[in-house]
């Protein structure tokens, strides 16, 4: 793979090489050193909470942040050498919203079009069939500021796609959005990914990067700290069973005691303490006999926020 | 040092174009009217008292100078508020630089539409005035390219203080202590060199001085003294106009 960065090139499979890419904002090193390569045709996720640096890297991805050291190759270019050839090729929904509110939402996307320097015919016929995708062809001549925050997000996605590209770059897809508006995005996404468009999101959402990614990495203060698919992830990590106990706080020591023999490890998070396992009713039946008393437990299968709290000992959303 | 590339500056300035179309009319409106106000209080109402200046008829010697100065005002307000709502407000530049337009291709396709809009307003400005009888020579015909000039000039500038501020309060002491003191003093209203020293030699040194020098000779008859002006105009807005591009391009890429 090294070989193959330094004539600018990805290996046949990968669309992008990330080595020991570093980004400084002055004194403060936002990207501490991170190694990835995500390959053609997949959904790579990078899961953390905020101030990680995924909307750092996603930047260093389409040149609105320039890497301060290491490597980057994007679709087989090199974004220090040739930026305007990777965004040709790429397509961008930002994190924060940036759609044209002067323009119309059709609009939004033949302008953004010709930013590619696309024909009109073609711009035009993309154009439509991208609303449509997106379900937006009714709201065609809406003014932007009408949509809802879940059809802007649709729309940018839509204008990331004008130009066809191999790689579309996602910075907090659904952020914000209510569920029925977070499913139809993903719905969106999915579709995407069936049609063979390599994706990279960002999300401090477990669920979505469980759901949507093939692979991921979890990042956490500028650094990647695990990588793989998400169900090897939990495996590899963690149990697979959770007790989440909210024991009454004068007895939350005698209770952590008591589940630090028994359970495989445990956690604490503010007021709640997990405890994973491989036989939760074992567990829980050893904690009756026990007569601590408890406010209320929860049983779940193990996921992505536990293994962010197993390697950092902090939850993903504060 | 970063180059514009003309490709992704005329897609910015075709941008600007597809937004100017939807309100073009009212937006060119007031360029036809506001000849109007000048030259009757200050042309008429002002020039009963002033006679002649240079042996000409005061509303003559104004109306050239006015054009220029409503170039400068065009193009200032591009180049100001117009560019820092798109800047920091809708975020317009963040939405384009993620494309193959680069940052230093936007500031050069806004100088382009700054001066496109001068052009748009200063005809609509001089058409008024040839109608009115107060343009006298065929040479009044290389005004619009030179009005482009002046756009692009005064552009610049401005883009020169937007690339420098954070909030759009700032604006105040850019129109109130540069671009007012160039409207009285570069010679619109009484010819400037009559004054003592320094500040015929200080309005040697603003752009709007030698503007309106140029637009008043193309409105009568120009003598070869005016390619100084010409020149002066053509060094200042080329010498500066990259000082932005870099300082625009810092702030839109980290
Ligand atoms: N332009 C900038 N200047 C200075 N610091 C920045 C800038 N952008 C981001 N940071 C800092 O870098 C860190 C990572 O930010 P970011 O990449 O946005 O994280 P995330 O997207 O994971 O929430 C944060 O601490 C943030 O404050
Ligand atoms: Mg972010």
């Amino acid at each position: 793979m090294d070989g193959g960065m330094k004539n600018g090139r990805a290996g046949a499979d990968s669309t992008l090489v990330a080595r020991k890419l570093r980004k400084n904002y002055g004194d403060f090193e936002a990207v501490k050193g991170v190694d990835f390569e995500v390959r053609r045709g997949e959904c790579f996720g990078f899961l953390g909470p905020n101030g990680a640096g995924k909307s750092t890297t996603m930047k260093m991805i389409y040149g609105v942040a320039i890497p301060s050291g290491g490597e980057l190759s994007v679709v087989g270019l090199d974004v220090t050498k040739d930026i305007r050839g990777v965004k040709r090729r790429i397509g961008v929904v930002p994190q924060e919203n940036n759609l044209d509110e002067e323009l119309m939402v059709r609009q939004n996307l033949l302008v953004y079009g010709r930013y590619f320097d696309l024909s009109k015919k073609s711009i035009t016929q993309r154009a439509d069939s991208l609303l449509d995708f997106v379900q937006l062809s009714e709201r065609a001549e809406a003014k932007v500021g009408e949509l809802s925050g879940g059809m802007k997000r649709r729309l940018l996605i839509a204008r990331a796609l004008i130009n066809d590209p191999e790689l579309v770059v996602l910075d907090e897809p659904t952020t914000g959005l209510d569920p029925q508006a977070r499913h139809l995005v993903w719905e969106k996404l999915r579709q995407l990914k069936n049609e063979g468009t390599t994706l990279i999101l960002t999300t401090h959402y477990m669920d979505e990067a469980a759901q949507l990614c093939d692979r991921l990495v979890i990042m956490d203060g500028g650094r990647i700290i695990t990588e793989g698919k998400p169900r090897d992830l939990v495996k590899e990590n963690t149990s697979p069973e959770v007790l989440e106990f909210r024991p009454r706080p004068d007895s939350l020591e005698a209770l952590r005691e008591l589940l630090a023999g028994e359970a495989e490890h445990v956690e604490r998070s503010a007021d709640l303490l997990l405890a994973y396992t491989h036989d939760s009713d074992e567990l829980m039946r050893t904690v009756r006999r026990s007569e601590i008393p408890l406010e209320n437990t929860l049983y779940r299968p193990a996921g992505l926020e536990d293994v962010f709290l197993r390697l950092t000992g902090r939850s993903l959303i504060e | 040092m970063h180059i514009p590339s003309p490709r992704g500056a005329f897609r910015v300035w075709q941008r600007d174009l597809t937004i100017f179309r939807k309100f073009w009319k009212p937006a060119l409106f007031p360029n036809f009217i506001e000849p109007f106000f000048y030259l009757a209080a200050l042309g008429l109402g002002l020039g009963a008292f002033i006679g002649d200046i240079n042996g000409q008829d005061y509303i003559l010697f104004i109306a050239p100078g006015l054009l220029a100065s409503n170039a400068m005002f065009a193009a200032s307000f591009e180049a100001t508020f117009n560019t820092f709502v798109k800047l920091k407000i809708d975020r317009v530049y963040d939405a384009i630089v993620s494309t193959p337009v680069n940052a230093e291709d936007i500031v050069a396709g806004e100088y382009l539409w700054a001066g496109t809009r001068s052009v748009l307003y200063g005809t609509s400005f001089l058409i008024v005035l040839t109608a009115l009888g107060l343009i006298s020579s065929w040479w009044a015909l290389l005004l619009p390219p030179f009005i482009f000039l002046m756009g692009l000039m005064f552009s610049v500038m401005g883009m020169l203080f937007t690339s420098l501020i954070q909030s759009i309060d700032f604006y105040a002491y850019y129109f109130t202590l540069i671009v007012t003191p160039m409207f009285l003093f570069s010679g619109i209203f009484f010819p400037i060199e009559d004054f003592p020293a320094p500040v015929p030699q200080l309005a040697w040194f603003t752009p709007l001085y030698h503007a309106v020098n140029v637009c008043r000779e193309l409105a009568t008859g120009p003598s070869p003294a005016v390619l100084i002006d010409v020149l002066w105009v053509v060094m200042f807005t080329f010498g500066l106009a990259l000082v932005p591009v870099q300082i625009m391009r810092k702030r839109l890429i980290s």
